[in-house]
Order: structure tokens, then sequence, then C-alpha cells
């Protein structure tokens, strides 16, 4: 040959197309290899073993595979095929679409890391559909390119504004996935990898993330925290297991065991440092433990997920209060860095007279006693003053307690109210009133202990700086309640004095001043977060802030920079025209309520309100959300999360390029006949029929059951193959014979005598084809080692007593024998690959009757197209040395064709 | 038909499917492979064999050559007819036919007499505006047991507001179970008389209340009779889907549902008799093990009701009458008369009711 670089290109990555590549390199040809999927290896990787020397498939072919990823001479492109082809001078030039993987396939290390997380469960078409695989993907441990890829098939329905709106970014399409598949623990296990409270925020987050769904704007938004509820519920967290972390043997000290510390714990101990928890009350959990009453949040709730914590090693020391330079130093000097979380626990005072008289308490002093378990009734008559939801729950704690008459006073009106609105909806619904526009001006009292209220009535001015219109006392409008008990609720302050001392900077109210993004203080090595920087604030916001230090505080004791976590964007909404789209497609649905204990029941004692979801309203629910309605790949994000070399890029493009090419070797390969159409053998209808190529999956180590035979957990033992099952059939279109499947069967029947004690065997056959050397051979050593031939091909597979009735006539014998067995398989025939008339089409070659390629009688591999070849199953039924061989002729005379103008 | 199967049976690659379909193999002395082995040499058939088969038809569907087994069996039986080497019984059904234009015998003249338990009046076919006719079919028309099938479905088709005309005396039996009896003569007899019919009224649509004239007159009459045929249950089943016939009663039954092999495998009509009981209130629909494309042949086909076969093998119909019991059913519903007839024995004895869709409709009605 001439110095003259040429160009091959070789369509399909079997092991026809395979061999024609590395002979062609082999001889300093360039190939361009184009594969349809994710992985070259054809039918051949999908097999578990190759007839009739039982070799392993896998063995014998992924060196080959090896090869062509090492070949420098084959270019492979690997979900890429042909779009169009032109005729160049005596070559082509070839269209090619080279399809988005989403994926950086010179970051990829192929760790797995991303599909474990992900939540898109499919069908894999490398287990032709006998196991899952997720919708980022490496289709099988030996592929090549071993680079993971994401199947994305449209654009997500919605923008998944929730996980915008989160604080701490859950995956809320993700979980929402998994529960309406009916994948429960896997559900609760996504949540809790980026929540360390998933229990608490089932109950009783504020949920951001439902103001803003997007299904919100087509009928009514998901009830997302309580389907996060459903997920811890039906998940037993002492069995979660402990992960096993390397040790780094830093210290970290946290102040306060409220969420902020506890997630800031959480964190840190999963990242290998030792962390002490120093808690001032005699028990962890802070507000969850102390404030928020039973009837929302069981405190075992709240227990559990603390005893998790401890699990990872962290020493949370209860009853310790930090007070005072000394203890100060003390922890600064054990530790490395220091975390404080000590919230925002002290009441605000009301400032109006007679609020030191018995009877008159501050709400979160009421509510830390009622949890610490003194049931004891506050009063007959209990007015609770304030509007947020400390007010709410205190109105509703003194009904439990057995007080006559709760009212609420809240010198706003509904509208300005902080609570949320579910929590003022269910303490109406519970009997307590609300008075709006009234606020109290003095206690009186008769023998120390408060008896009367007096307020004054209020109307709205002007926006005071937190937006709410501020409220002014209307002149001469006072009034008076008969109370017994005064619960004041107005807010609460943080307690920092016994800081200031160590030089932390300060801000408004005492609250620590911290870089938002970080969590990092003024001084070196501590940080700050939850309520005591904030301000009383909502338990995710504060499980947020715990996340953020505990990134800090780790990126810190490396001695990096603490760096703030790039943040998503703001939630969006659908636009019109979007929603538009959706309409047309999404029926509209209301949201399925989570079931509640009656009112009259549940106001008697602390009992919780919610009751939760059955799974079938659970798995209905979640199914609303429009995210997980997208075929494939949710664009969740979550592979994104987990990919630490960050090789994930969602906003890839399809590419399409043209090349020039000296010839064309196809390698198209085949597709298996589809028995559904033949009803009477059950396909698709009876449990434990299944296909040759599904039996072969079933039956390989990279199997969905790693290698052992299994029908739903249970070993079968009685095994029915069907020859002939679409060939030489006039009737599905295919009178020719297919090759292979006499030799596949005796292939299986072998593997099964060999794997599974005392199995029964059956085959049914017209007539044996063993041609050649070895095969009849084969053929004959698996009738001697206990395999039943039939001669006769069975009419029917209908559902016996104990398994599946195969009705079959037993011709040398001229019986009809009916045999029971526990799994059928069917031997399918061969088909023209699918695609493969358009392919034909766009290369002008011409196909036979049955739609193979068409090819010269003593040159196999010449199409009616100069320069363009065929080898494999591309042109007819063939087994694998016999592919092989084609592979090898294509290449040879693709060589002579382009060597021909130097002749010229 | 013939001619095509002829050169089709050289095909045949003795694979056996067809034996394997069989209803009657293995239980009787019949085998239909074997049959198309011999045809293909022209060897001699005993002359009792080709009367087991029951035209159900699974072989012919099943056969991956496609040579049609069940005609290579009307081939052989047209031999024998020609031959005169029949069973007495067959010989008077077909002269009955002949005659009366039924295989029973029964005068040509009360044909129509079943629209005398109506209390509303049911026109000839050429009064109606549709053109509709409901094809009665012989046993119906005359069997007492039967009888109550034109009744019921003429009374759900006034219900349901649907204009429907008959024939009356002038319906001749539509010859299905004629041509698998091997008279061709007799059965293109029939299709003239019939298709002359048909024609002189301006019939543009058959509903057959029997799956096996619906066979014939959808797939046996000729390709260009511009008539469109179909079974009473493909329009009923929409009529209730629609509203159009409300079933306001209630049947608190466990009802076990048989495919008739004329209307299932050979015609695809699967789902519209299980949506027709699936609406019926209080009613608990089962399925037979075998159901479907694979459902059991009663047996009452291909000539079968007329006679006897000499064996004394247990009968489908018992099989599946047992198989009801063990799936816990109360009632056997099917939508074909030779059903009825074949189930009702065995299913009397073992307690079990035997009933015609339109009779469970009715009730409800």
């Amino acid at each position: 040959m001439d110095e003259k670089e040429r160009n091959v290109l070789v369509v399909g990555g079997g092991i026809g197309g395979i061999t024609a590549a590395l002979e062609l390199a082999s001889c300093g040809i360039s190939v361009t290899m184009l594969e349809e999927g994710p992985s070259i290896g054809g039918r051949m990787i999908q097999l578990d073993k190759t007839f009739p020397t039982l070799d392993c498939s896998t063995c014998t072919l992924s060196p080959k595979m090896v090869e062509v990823a090492l070949q420098q001479k084959i270019d492979l492109l690997s979900w890429a095929k042909p779009m169009a082809v032109k005729k160049k001078g005596r070559g082509f030039t070839v269209t090619i679409l080279k399809k988005a993987r989403y994926v950086d396939m010179k970051k990829c290390t192929a760790c797995g890391v991303c599909s474990e997380g992900c939540p898109v469960v499919m069908k894999s078409e490398f287990n032709m559909g006998t196991g899952p695989r997720k919708a980022i993907y490496i289709p099988f441990p030996q592929a090549i390119p071993n680079k993971a890829s994401i199947d994305r098939r449209e654009e997500r329905l919605c923008k998944a504004a929730c996980m915008d709106a989160c604080p701490i970014n859950t995956n809320v399409p993700g979980y929402l996935k998994h529960i309406s598949e009916g994948r429960f623990a896997e559900a609760y296990k996504l949540i809790r990898a980026t929540n360390p409270f998933p229990s608490v925020c089932g109950r009783v987050c504020y949920a951001p993330c439902e103001r803003v769904c997007n299904r919100g704007q087509l009928d009514e938004p998901l009830a997302i925290r309580d389907l996060k509820r459903f997920a811890v519920d039906s998940f037993d967290i002492t069995a979660l297991e402990v992960a096993q972390v390397q040790k780094t043997d830093r210290k970290v000290a946290v102040i306060g065991a409220g969420p902020a510390g506890l997630a800031c714990a959480h964190d840190l101990a999963l990242e290998g440092h030792d962390v002490t928890v120093y808690e001032a009350l005699p028990e962890a959990g802070g507000m969850l433990r102390y404030a928020i009453p039973e009837y929302r949040l069981p405190k075992d709730e709240v227990r559990n997920e603390i005893d998790y914590i401890r699990r990872l090693g962290v020493d949370i020391r209860c009853g310790v209060e930090i007070g005072g330079q000394t203890a100060a130093d003390e922890i600064k000097g054990a530790n490395e860095a220091i975390f404080v979380a000590t919230g925002a626990p002290k009441g605000l005072p009301l400032g109006v007279d007679g609020e030191t008289l018995s009877g008159v308490v501050d709400g979160i002093r009421f509510l830390r006693g009622v949890n610490n378990g003194e049931h004891t009734l506050p009063g007959a008559q209990v007015a609770v003053v304030g509007g947020g939801n400390t007010a709410v729950d205190c109105a509703r704690t003194a009904k439990r307690l057995g007080s006559e008459s709760v009212r609420i006073v809240y010198r706003r009106t509904r509208e300005e109210m902080p609570a949320a609105d579910e929590e003022i909806e269910a303490l109406l619904h519970e009997g307590i009133e609300i008075d709006f526009l009234a606020a109290p001006v003095r206690f009186l009292g008769e023998g120390g202990k408060v008896a009367k209220m007096e307020c004054v009535r209020m109307e709205l001015g002007e926006p005071d700086e937190s937006g709410r219109r501020r409220p002014v006392a209307k002149a001469g409008s006072e009034f008076s309640i008969p109370v017994d008990c005064v619960i004041t609720a107005l807010g609460q302050a943080v307690q920092t004095s016994f800081l200031e001392s160590i030089g932390l900077a300060m801000g408004k109210g005492a609250t620590i001043t911290i870089d938002p993004s970080t969590g990092a203080t003024n001084i070196e090595g501590v940080f700050a977060g939850g309520d005591v920087v904030t301000g009383p604030a909502y338990v995710v916001d504060a499980i947020a802030a715990g996340k953020t230090a505990a990134r800090s505080i780790s990126a810190y004791l490396k001695g990096e920079m603490p760096t703030g976590e790039a943040q998503r964007g703001e939630p969006q909404k659908l636009s019109v025209e979007e929603l538009g789209v959706l309409t047309g497609r999404i029926r509209a649905q209301h949201r399925i309520a989570m079931p509640e204990e009656p009112v009259g029941e549940r106001i008697s004692d602390f009992r919780e309100v919610g009751l939760g979801y059955p799974s079938e309203e659970a798995m209905a629910e979640a199914a609303r959300c429009l995210a997980g309605q997208a075929e494939g790949c949710i664009q969740c994000g979550e592979c994104e999360r987990r990919c630490e070399v960050k090789a994930i890029d969602h906003m890839m493009k399809d590419e399409i390029v043209d090349m020039d090419f000296d010839g064309i070797v196809l390698a198209p390969g085949f597709d298996l006949y589809d028995p559904t159409e033949k009803k009477e053998l059950g396909y698709g209808t009876l449990e434990g029929v299944i296909t040759g190529i599904e039996f072969e999956r079933v039956c390989s180590v990279t199997g969905p059951t790693g290698g052992d035979i299994l029908l739903n957990g249970k070993e079968p033992k009685r095994f029915y193959f069907i020859q002939c099952v679409g060939s030489r059939d006039r009737q599905s279109g295919a009178r020719y014979c297919s090759r292979v499947c006499c030799m596949y069967t005796a292939k299986h029947a072998s593997i099964v005598r060999d794997r599974i004690k005392g199995a029964e065997i059956y085959i049914s056959y017209i007539d044996v084809r063993a041609y050649g050397k070895g095969y009849e051979e084969f053929y004959k050593t698996t009738q001697e080692n206990g395999t039943f031939y039939i001669r006769g091909i069975p009419g029917e597979v209908v559902k016996g007593k104990d398994g599946l009735l195969v009705r079959v006539e037993d011709m040398l014998s001229g019986e009809l024998r009916e045999i029971e067995v526990d799994l059928v398989v069917l031997a399918t025939g061969v088909r023209p690959r699918k695609g493969i008339e358009a392919l034909c089409e766009m290369m002008s070659l011409e196909r036979d009757e049955y739609g193979f390629i068409k090819v010269d009688a003593i040159a196999p591999s010449k199409t009616n197209v100069e320069g363009i070849f065929v080898c494999g199953m591309g042109s007819g039924p063939k087994d694998v040395p016999d592919t092989v061989a084609s592979g090898g002729e294509a290449a040879s005379r693709c060589m002579e064709y382009i060597a021909k103008d130097i002749f010229s | 038909m013939a001619e095509q199967s002829a050169t089709r049976v050289l095909t045949c690659i003795q694979c056996g499917k067809c034996t394997g379909s069989c209803p009657e193999s293995g239980k009787t002395p019949f085998n239909v492979r074997m049959l198309v082995r011999k045809k293909q040499f022209q060897s001699v058939v005993d002359e009792a064999l080709p009367w087991y088969c029951t035209s159900c038809g699974a072989c012919t569907i099943r056969c991956p050559r496609d040579v049609k087994p069940s005609e290579v069996i009307i081939e052989l039986r047209s031999k024998l007819v020609e031959d005169g080497d029949i069973p007495v019984a067959i010989q008077k059904a077909l002269e009955n036919t002949f005659v009366q234009k039924n295989p029973w015998g029964r005068s040509r003249n009360k044909r129509a007499d079943w629209v005398q338990k109506l209390d509303f009046e049911v026109p000839h076919v050429s009064e109606t505006q549709s053109k509709r006719l409901l094809f009665v079919c012989c046993i119906q028309a005359y069997d007492p047991r039967c009888m109550v099938i034109p009744v019921n479905v003429a009374r759900l088709f006034q219900a349901g507001g649907m204009e429907f005309g008959i024939l009356g005396e002038e319906e001749a039996c539509c010859g299905n179970e004629i041509r698998r009896i091997g008279e061709s003569g007799l059965f293109e007899e029939l299709q003239e008389e019939n298709l002359a019919a048909f024609q002189e009224y301006g019939v543009k649509e058959i509903v057959a209340l029997s799956p096996h004239c619906m066979n014939v007159l959808k797939k046996e009459y000729g390709d260009n009779t511009g008539i469109k045929v179909s079974h009473y249950t493909e329009l009923l089943a929409p009529m209730i889907k629609s509203g159009a016939l409300s079933l306001p009663g209630s049947f608190e039954k466990k009802v076990i549902y048989h495919d008739p092999c004329f209307l299932g495998k050979q015609n695809n009509v699967f789902d519209e008799p299980r949506d027709m009981l699936k609406a019926v209130p209080g009613l608990e629909l089962l399925e037979f093990s075998r159901s479907r494309e694979v459902s059991l042949c009663c047996e009452g086909g291909g000539g079968r009701m007329f006679f006897e076969v000499e064996a004394t093998y247990q009968r489908n119909a018992e099989v599946r009458v047992l198989d009801a019991v063990e799936k816990g059913a109360e009632i056997i519903a099917t939508a074909c008369p030779f059903c009825v007839m074949t189930l009702e024995d065995p299913a009397t004895e073992k307690g079990l009711v035997v009933k015609e869709l339109s009779e469970i409709l009715t009730e409800v009605l």
C-alpha cells in the first residue's frame, strides 16, 4: 500500500465488527467504529457460554474488546450511528450522530457511585429486562468504553423548584420517584443522604418545597413533607447501618445539641472526626426535644435520630453548661474547632404590669415543662399571647392538658400570623379561639395569682421593618378577659453573654455574626449557626447551618480555605406555555391527604395527630410528581452531587459530524424473535416462560442473579426447552432456520445439568441441526448426560397444578405427553436488527425477503454497493465462529477495495 | 381452500404442534399430525378417525408451516361423505338440513316461533332502517334450552335502543357445521340461499347470535358481500360502556367465563364478553386455568353436536367443570349455544349452573 492514510468505517461493535476493525487496524488502516449503544460487545457479551466448547463468553470476548480500546488505530464512538451516507470518489462521506452521554468521558472513572444514588430504575437492556439498571449506568462491568452515561429521553416536565427551595436541597423528585414505584427503603436512604433528621423534617418542616411545587400551578402541590414521613415510617432506623469511615483523630466540639449542632456533629462524624457535643439540658435535641409538642413530634422519633448520631461515634454530653471564660477556654484548648449552636432558648418578656404574677408563664418554659413530663393543668381559663408557632403549640398543649377554655390573643390579623397555616387550621379545628387585633396591657391578680388580663383593641397602621403592618392601639378600646393562666409566646432571644469574653463578634440582639456561606466567625476555628445566628427560625434552616459549618470545619481541619457550596438557583415557576403543554399531558388529580386522628379523640392526650399514609396512597400521591413522569433521567442531580470528579454535564448536546471514509464495513448484528404473539406458549402471560437470551442472562455471572439460576428467588428443578420458536415458521414470516438455536439449547441443557443437581431437562425439537466438528458430539454428550430429547413441538403451555403444563406429542412413541415443569425456555429465532431498514436505505443496499442485507453468493461480504461490506448476522443467521470468519472476510474484501486505487 | 391445503400438506415438517394443540389428542385415537402425514401419501385412513375433530381450529392457528390441518380433516371427511361412509346421525343431520334447512329437521315455518316470547314486535329486516339483521341460528331457533338466547338478546337490544330485524322463516342454516362435516355441496347451497336473502332485503349488517354462524358468515361467505358481520357481544359491550344500556340490577355470584373456540381463538373476541360481565353489578369474574387463546374446547363443534363419538374417555366439558369448581365458581358463563349444551350436563352434576351471557344480562336489566 502507498503512504496515504486509509480510513474505514465499521458500523456495529459486536464480535463481527470487532473482528473486522481489529483486522483492518492491524494492517495500518484507521478505523472509526460506531456503536449505537453504550458499549461494544454485541450479543456475544450477553451470552453466558459459547457452544460447543462451553467457554465463558465474557472471558473469550472481553480481551478483544479491550484490544479495540487500546488499539491506536481504532477510534471508538459509542452512542453513535450513521445518519446519512454520500458517495465521494471511491469513498464515502458519512454523517454521524453522536448522542450526548451527559458524562465527561475524560473525567469518569467508572467508580459507580452515580448509579448507586440514581433514583431512576429502568430495565437493563443488557440483561434483556431480567434485571434493573439505573438511568445513569455502565451496562456491565466489562463494558468498553467503561464509562457511565445517562439515559435521558426527554426534558423534565417541571422545574424541580422544590429542590431549589429546600435549604438542604433535598432530592425531592428522587425520593418521590422511589416511593411512587414502591422502593420505600431506597427513598429513605436518599433522604438520609442529605438530611440527618428525616423523621423530624417529615413531621414538622415548614415545607418551603410545597409552596413552590410546580404541580401547584396545575392543581395542587405534592404532599412532600408527609411523603417524607411515609418513607421514614416504613424504615427501621435502628437497622440503619453505620457507615465505616476512616478516623482522622481530629477533635471538634459542638456547643448545643439542637438540630444545628447535631446536624453538624453528624456530618463531621461521617468525615471521620472526633466530635463532642455539649448540651446544657438533661437530654439532647434542643427545641425538637423541649419545645415542639409530642402530638406533632413524638420524642421517641427524636431519640432514635439522636441515637443514630451516637452510633456514628459522636459523644453527646448532656447537663453540661458551658459558662464563663474557663469552660470556653478548656473546650477550645482540647479541640481544634468549635461549632457554636446554642439556639435561642430564652423567652422574651411582654413588658407589661403584672407579668410576675403567679399564673403568667413564658411559653418556651411552659412547653419545656410539659415535654419534661409535667402534665399539670395550667389553668381552667388560659390565654396565650402571641401569633407564632410557639403560641399555637402552647394553646393546643393547654387544651390537651384539660384547660376548659383556651384562647389566643394576637395583636394583628390572621394574615400576619407567622404560625404555619395548617397549624392554625388544626388549632381552630380543636376548638381554640383566636382573638385578633388585641394586645394585653396589664395583668391583674388576686392573692398573687393572675385573675384578669386587660387588653386593648388594635388596628393596623403602616408596615414596619418586617414588612407587616404595625398594630396601633385604638384609644378607649380597653376590655378585659378573666383568666387564671397566661402563656406568653412573643418570640425568643439568644444567650451569648458567656461568649463575649472570648471576643466573638455579635450583631443585632446579641446574635453571633458569621460569614453565611461558611459559618465562620471572626475567631479562627470557631464556627456558629442556627438560631444563635439567625434568631428563632425553622428546623431545616438550623440543619442547613449545621451542615454548612460541618463542610467548612472539615475543610478548615484539612488546612483548606472553607468555601461555601455552590448554591442552587432560585425556585422557578413554569411558564404559561409550559403549563399549556402539561395540561394536555397530565390529568388533573387532587392531592391525597395524609389521614389524621379525629379531633374528638386526639385532644384528650398527646397522641400524634398525623397518622401517616398507607402504602398505596403514598405511592399514588408520589406518582403525581411531575419530575418523576419523565421517561429516563429525571435530572434530579443526585449523580452530580455524588460524583467526586465532577464528570456529570447535563448541558451536553447531541453532535452531528461529517467524516470521510475509503470503505465501510457493516456489522449491524441481529435481534431475537419476540414470541409474545404465540399466545399458546404463554410468553408474557405465564410466569416461568422466558426466551433463550433471557435464560442466558439468568445463567450469567454478570446477570441479575450473579449466575444463580433462579425463578422468583427459587431454584427451578424441571426445565423444558422448546426449539424453532419463530424459525422455520411461515406464520411469523421466517421460513429460514436460525442456525444457532439447536446448539444454544443443547448448551443451556448442559449448563443446567452442570449447575442444578437432579434437574429434569426436556428439549422439544423437530430435527437437531448439529453439523460439523464438535457439534454433533456436543449434542450427543448433552443427551448422554440425561437430557430428554422429545421429537415434537408442544402445542401449548398452560398453567398446571404445580407449575407449567407442556402438552406435546412425543412423535417417536406416538404418545401425547403432558409434562409439568418449572421453567419453559423458548429458543427464539434470529431476526434482522431493528433499524437495518433505515441503514440499508441510507446506503442504497438491497435486502432479501426477510430483511437481511443481500450479499454476493461467492463473496459473502460483498453488498450491491461497491465499497460497502457486511459481516455477521447482518446478512443472515450465523454462529460465533462463522461471524468471526465473516468479519475477517469483510475486512480483507474492504482492504482489497481501498488498495485498488494504488494500482489504477 | 381444498386446493390450497393439498399443496400445503407436502410442506408439513411433522413438528407435532397440531397434535400438541388438539383437544382430542392423547385421550382418543385421534392424531392430527398422523392424519396429515397419511394425507401426504394418500394412505388409507380409518374411517372413524376424522369424526373426532371438533374444528376448534387450534392446529390451524398454531401450525408454523400454515398447513391448515383442520382443513385437511375436512378433506378427509369430504371423501367419506362422498363415499357414504359416515355415521348415521351425521347422515340424518345432512338430510334434515337439506330438507328443512336445519340439522334437527324441525319444520322450517316454525323458525321464528321464538319471537312469541317477546312482548314487542320484531320487524322483518327489510322493514328496518338500519338493515341490521339478527342471525338467529338453528339451535337457538328451535331448541327449548337455547331459544332464550335470541329472546334475551332481542330484549337487550330493544332496551339499549339498537334497531334490528330478522329473516324469520327465510333464514337457512348458516352451514358452518355442514362445511366442517365435509358436505361442501350442501354448504354452497345454504350459502347461496342466505346470500340471496341478504341481497334481496338489502342487509347491511349481520349480528350473529352464535359464534359458529358469525365465523362462517364473516370468513367463508366470500369477501365481497359488503356486509359487516359481528357477534352480538361486540355490539352489546360498547352499548354498556357508553351507558346506552344500563344494568341497574345486581348479580352477586362468582362467574367463570368459558371462551368459545369460534368466538375466541378463531375470531379474537376475548374482551367484549369479559367487559360485559365486569359491568354487571355484584358479579365476581373468575378465569379458568386455561382461558382466552388456550381455552379448552367443549367438543361441541365440527358436527360433534349431532352425534356421539364411540369412546368412554373423559369429556372436556367435564374437565372444564372440574376446573370451574376448583376456582370456586358458582356459574359458568359462555357465549355459544353449543358450549351451553355440552357444559350443562356435567355442570348440573356438580351443582353448577351454565348461563349464556345474555341470560345474566337480562337478569340485571
